[in-house]
């Protein structure tokens, strides 16, 4: 077992530093960093002269392997843009993000169950079919333009709600949070709308479906019988037994909303990492673009594992299953 | 207990209104550094002016005035200028000013590792007479040498040497990339990059205050829709830039108003002069067409700049037929008729120059850098298509689009330039000399258009002090420049910025955000 | 061509269709048919843009800027020219893009699919059906690409296409590369479920006897195992095209998208976005609300087959 979890995790530094080879040979397409950092007057002198100093002259792969020394030792240089390193600003910018994909990811979570479970058990009901089409309409649409349109409604047109950015926040120990003023809360509540309706009808539809499943297995049929009440059997028994692959699931949808939080970010001017990529990416600020890359791509192979590995402890019949044998 | 709520729910709401005088404003690009002397670019010189000042600064008209130094005159025969500068000024931490200070300026400014540098190009020597006196000797009699200083911002010697920033650092940054310490009328008093940046009013501030602002909180935001809905919502007091196709909306609301004006930016089409052939033309790939002046010329009369102005310009630019617009010194107003559009002139002129059914070309357009530029580029697209000219677009962010200009990786491209000095000579530095690593000259001449008389004339408009000798040698290569449609020069790029209806500002053709002309009622 | 016996079908396939299970839900599920119509309706139409739009919005010889913002039904101030759906910042007629537009965003979205499934299936199958080393590598590719944000995956495979492609083919390739990094970013599904039910098939009694006549392992799966995996297949395939047209929109306001010269639905929303304060609000009303139908039936439909397909829920 020792060695199944020693072979993943061996498995998860291969693909870690795969994808930063890819991100690595992709960094040259995405534009060149000299003309954002000098200005109109430049001489072509300059310019080589700034290349060279930020070695950008170099193959590709020894770029990488310059910026995997120095993320080893925890250095992940330092911003084009900002002339600040990376690890600082990442660390400034990773609160928003995380309050953001959290509020989304917790709102997603309970009016996912329960409409889940309302659409389950009045299966045949005529507002159960309704919210079943209408949350089809949040997946229809590209999700920045449902942001822009929320923002059109509840900032323009009704000025309830902030039009972008955090509100106020207050400094935790160097966390920033939002969560303790009536603009942060505010400010929360557009975009964690925007980001989470997508995952909130994901859940859903998983909860509805593995409800309906359960309901119609024998020892559900038995509680019945038995005289439980309705409420009792919905919820002790039925819902419970839907949980683990609804969990699995939201583990899984945790990269997606971070992912998703770019476009949130960008749409609502959020100061988090997703907008601080987009940023990156327009300036050409490679070491920016690679310690996001690489940081997202160790809590998602991260979460990978840890999936694996509870499976491999929860559920003994995968064990052959997964470990890639026959 | 509970009237003690409604007491403080009451007070929140009136809270706002008792300090009127916060000031937000919205730009779509933060100012990447604090360094005013690390990165030459609007938006970070801009901001930078209302913490920094320079010896001499721009007043709402764009005419010199005296700023930290008080008067200045010429040396002997244009050897250099003399500085007086102004007593009793002192920086944001209390220090004084003195001349030490705009020597260790300069030296810090003209360093190879500024990029400001290139300002100094002329300067030979500066020498420190008194505590208030400096000369600034150049290789030559440099007329505009005051007003092109006007940017150049004066930092406290002992400052930089305490925190250890004599010099900018724009790979690894410094305590100067974070932190200012100026003479300007405000100071920063909080700085997050890429989220905020908090300025209040500087106390010892030598100059006569006309602004009300007792806090001013800078935002980027960079979808031009959420900037707007901000705007619109009143959550921030002003934005720049307005999407142009909002401006005639936003003069019907009457909480926000437009303030438009004519930015110096030209924008203009420039071709490949130096390239024996098309790189992405499907049958013409023996030759370059655009090196013959006609077929130049059948660009010119081909592209309706009128028609783009009236719609995708909403009528806020003005066409142009130089490198410069009207309001910068220099323009000759002789030349001021752009070639007309004109199909039958533009297929006559394609005929003479031996392509009758036109050829196909690639044309080079960024989409994130000028005002509207890739519908401007689809525009262009059209109108030379129906005269046989098949341009296939090729637009692209900016960050990819210099690189590629650099690559001679074009057969047309569009390009805008504002001359940082406000005068005619700039352009024709950049943009018509023959490139010239050593002389410093044609770094933006991308398609190496070379013309013996403008290089000639160059360094005599450079150094000529007779400002009437010196005019007709701008008229002179504006003239060769046009005749020889160098470029293709179409408008003007707007300046477009919103405001709530309670701030009063005045704006600069050169985009910089004055934030002591505003004031909040 | 085969040599395996099958069993003379004693009906016509039309007959077999009609009193099939499936449809028969399908007659009684209202959703299902006002859906299947809408999307016949645009997928026709989309198809026959060339005959039925009025102007040819990809020819930029053919526009008039002059007619740039004209309103729906009414004529424009100078050109006096009126347009049905009115006319964009170009003076292209909406209606006409609307319909083209629709033609790139389907076909990128079908390609993608097919792309994907086509990967997916064969990934699937291999795995599932040979065991070992290749099943490690190719699911655990799979798990870490699960994890993995579509649309990151879709913009670096964007970046590094864009990269490699020769510049005079860029403008070409946008749409090229579009598909194969939507596709590519999703071929999971497919993988993970075939190789589910190849696993449970393979293990099967007539599976084994055909591998005992001799059978190659790439004909049993072809004509065995794959029929069996269909119906999941074809679920999934429905709903991946929904979020394939919807990516395509999401990578377009990212600036990977189709050019605007030869703009998808998801690029024209992306422009008529710059338009919804500015009062033209045919430019990205009409666009969106043509996505939302398209993107909406098409999820409705993958929907009603889920549940049709699946005999447990009925």
């Amino acid at each position: 077992m020792l060695a199944y979890i020693i072979r993943r995790i061996g498995q998860s530094a291969l693909v870690l530093l795969i994808v930063g080879l890819v991100a690595f040979s992709m960094f040259r397409f995405v534009g060149d960093p000299i003309d954002n950092m000098l200005g109109q007057e430049r001489t072509a002198e300059d310019i080589d002269r700034l290349r060279a100093q930020l070695g950008l002259d170099q193959p590709f792969v020894v770029q990488y392997f310059k910026f995997l020394e120095g993320a080893v030792q925890g250095n992940f240089g330092v911003s084009y843009r900002q002339g600040r390193p990376v690890a600082e600003i990442l660390l400034e910018r990773a609160p928003a993000t995380l309050e953001l994909a959290a509020v989304s990811g917790i709102l997603a979570i309970l009016f996912g169950i329960a409409l889940g479970v309302f659409t389950a058990i009045r299966r045949d009901g005529v507002l159960a079919n309704f919210i079943m089409s209408a949350s089809l309409i949040g997946v229809s649409l590209p999700t920045f333009l449902i942001g822009i349109l929320l923002i059109y409604l509840f900032s323009v047109e009704l000025g309830w709600l902030p039009s972008f950015g955090r509100g106020e926040t207050v400094d935790l120990g160097g966390w920033s949070t939002g969560f303790l003023t009536e603009s942060g809360l505010k400010a929360l509540i557009l975009p964690s709308i925007t980001l989470g309706l997508y995952q909130m009808t994901l859940i859903m539809r998983l909860v509805r479906s593995e409800m309906l499943e359960v309901l119609r297995q024998d020892y559900i049929r038995f509680a019945r019988a038995r005289g439980l009440r309705d409420r009792a059997v919905n919820f002790r028994h039925a819902l419970k037994n839907t949980m683990v692959p609804v969990i699995t699931v939201i583990g899984l949808q945790l990269g997606a909303i971070i992912a998703f939080a770019i476009i949130t970010e960008t749409v609502f001017q959020w100061p988090g990492v997703g907008l601080l990529f987009i940023n990156a990416i327009q300036f050409v600020d490679i070491p920016v673009m690679a310690a996001y890359l690489m940081l997202i791509s160790v809590m998602f192979v991260g979460i990978n594992l840890l999936v694996d590995i509870l499976y491999f402890f929860i559920d003994p019949r995968l064990r052959a299953d997964r470990s890639g044998g026959h | 207990m509970r009237r003690s709520i409604q007491l403080a729910v009451i007070l929140a709401a009136l809270a706002p209104a008792a300090q009127a005088e916060d000031f937000m404003w919205a730009v779509n690009t933060d100012p990447q550094t604090m360094d005013p002397h690390a990165v030459n670019s609007t938006p970070v010189l801009g901001f930078l002016n209302n913490v920094y000042e320079g010896l001499v600064r721009r007043g709402k008209d764009m005419t010199v005035e005296p700023a930290l130094a008080t008067s200045w005159e010429p040396i002997g025969e244009g050897e250099g200028w003399r500085f007086i500068l102004r007593e009793g000024v002192t920086f944001h931490d209390g220090a004084e000013f003195t001349a030490e200070d705009v020597l260790f300026s300069y030296q810090r400014a003209s360093d190879e590792a500024s990029d400001t540098r290139s300002w100094f190009a002329p300067v030979s020597e500066v020498v420190v007479v008194d505590d208030y006196t400096v000369d600034f000797m150049t290789t030559a009699p440099n007329p505009i040498f005051p007003g092109s200083i006007a940017n150049w911002m004066i930092m406290d010697s002992g400052w930089a040497e305490v925190n250890d920033a004599t010099l900018p650092d724009k790979e690894n940054g410094n305590y100067a990339t974070l932190n200012t310490n100026g003479t300007g009328a405000f100071k920063v008093t909080a700085r997050e990059p890429g989220l905020r940046t908090v300025l209040e009013p500087f106390e010892g501030w030598w100059g006569e205050v006309e602004h009300n602002i007792t806090r001013a909180e800078l935002t980027p935001i960079q979808n031009p829709a959420t900037a707007l809905a901000a705007l619109l919502s009143g959550d921030v007091d002003f934005i720049n830039p307005v999407p142009i196709q909002d401006v005639a909306r936003l003069k019907e609301n009457p909480d926000v108003e437009v303030i438009q004006g004519i930015e110096a930016r030209v924008i203009m089409l420039g071709f490949p002069h130096e390239a024996d052939t098309l790189k992405y033309s499907s049958e013409t790939t023996d030759a370059n067409p655009f090196a013959d002046v006609r077929v130049r010329q059948a660009v010119a009369h081909a592209i309706n700049v009128p028609a783009i102005l009236q719609t995708i310009m909403r009528g806020n630019a003005e066409a142009v037929s130089q490198l410069v617009s009207a309001a910068m010194q220099g323009y000759v107003p002789e030349l001021e008729a752009r070639p007309a559009y004109d199909q039958d002139r533009a297929r006559e002129l394609l005929a003479e120059a031996g392509y009758p059914d036109g050829f196909s070309f690639g044309l080079k357009c960024p989409n994130n850098r000028y005002l509207n530029d890739e519908a401007v580029c689809q525009a262009i697209t059209g109108m030379l298509a129906q005269v046989g000219l098949n341009a296939t677009l090729d637009a692209m962010p900016v960050q990819n689009y210099w690189p590629e200009l650099r690559a001679d990786n074009y057969d047309m491209f569009l390009l805008g330039w504002s001359p940082g000095t406000f005068d005619a000579e700039h352009p024709i530095r950049f943009l018509a000399a023959t490139p010239n690593e050593e002389l410093r000259v044609g770094s933006w001449n991308f398609g190496g258009y070379s013309n013996a008389r403008v290089d000639e004339l160059l360094p005599l408009i450079q150094s000529e002090i007779d400002p009437v000798a010196r005019q007709a040698m701008i008229d002179e290569t504006a003239k060769i420049l046009q005749d020889e449609m160098a470029y293709v020069p179409m408008y003007v790029q707007p300046l477009v910025w919103g405001i709530r209806n309670n701030i009063e500002l005045t704006q600069r053709p050169d985009d910089f955000f004055i934030l002591r002309w505003v004031t909040v009622n | 061509m085969s040599d395996f016996p099958i069993p003379s079908a004693p009906k016509s396939r039309y007959r077999r269709a009609v009193e099939s299970d499936l449809f028969y839900t399908f007659k009684r599920s209202p959703v299902a048919m006002v859906s299947a119509a809408v999307v016949l309706i645009l997928v026709l139409a989309a198809v026959f843009a060339p005959l039925i739009a009025p102007t040819n919005p990809f020819d930029p010889s053919s526009l008039n800027l002059m007619n740039g913002f004209t309103p729906p039904m009414a004529p424009n101030a100078f050109t006096g020219d009126t347009f049905l759906l009115g006319t964009d910042d170009q003076g292209r007629d909406v209606f006409s893009t609307i319909l083209y537009g629709m033609r790139i965003s389907l076909f990128v979205g079908v390609a993608a699919v097919f792309l994907a499934m086509v990967l997916g299936i064969t990934l699937g199958l291999i795995s599932g059906y040979v065991g070992g080393w290749t099943e490690t590598i190719i699911m655990r590719t799979a798990d870490v690409q699960l994890t993995f944000p579509s649309i990151l995956v879709a913009m670096l495979i964007f970046g590094i296409a864009k990269g490699v492609t020769p510049v005079e083919y860029r403008d070409q390739m946008a749409i090229w590369v579009l598909i194969l990094a939507i596709g590519l970013s999703d071929w999971v599904q497919f993988a993970r479920v075939v190789r589910g039910a190849t696993l449970v098939e393979k293990n099967k009694e007539y599976v084994q006897a055909a591998r005992l006549i001799g059978r190659t392992p790439g004909a049993i799966m072809l004509r065995h195992i794959l029929p069996n995996v269909l119906s999941p297949v074809l679920v999934i395939a429905t709903i991946s095209l929904a979020l394939a047209i919807i990516a395509e929109a999401t990578l377009s306001f990212l600036g990977v998208g189709a050019p605007p010269t030869q703009p998808s639905l998801g690029t024209l929303i992306r422009i008529g976005q710059g338009f919804l304060f500015s009062g033209e609000w045919w430019i990205l009303l009409f666009p969106a609300v043509t996505l939302l139908a398209l993107a909406l039936s098409v999820n409705l439909l993958g929907d009603w087959l889920r549940d049709a397909l699946n005999p447990r829920l009925r």
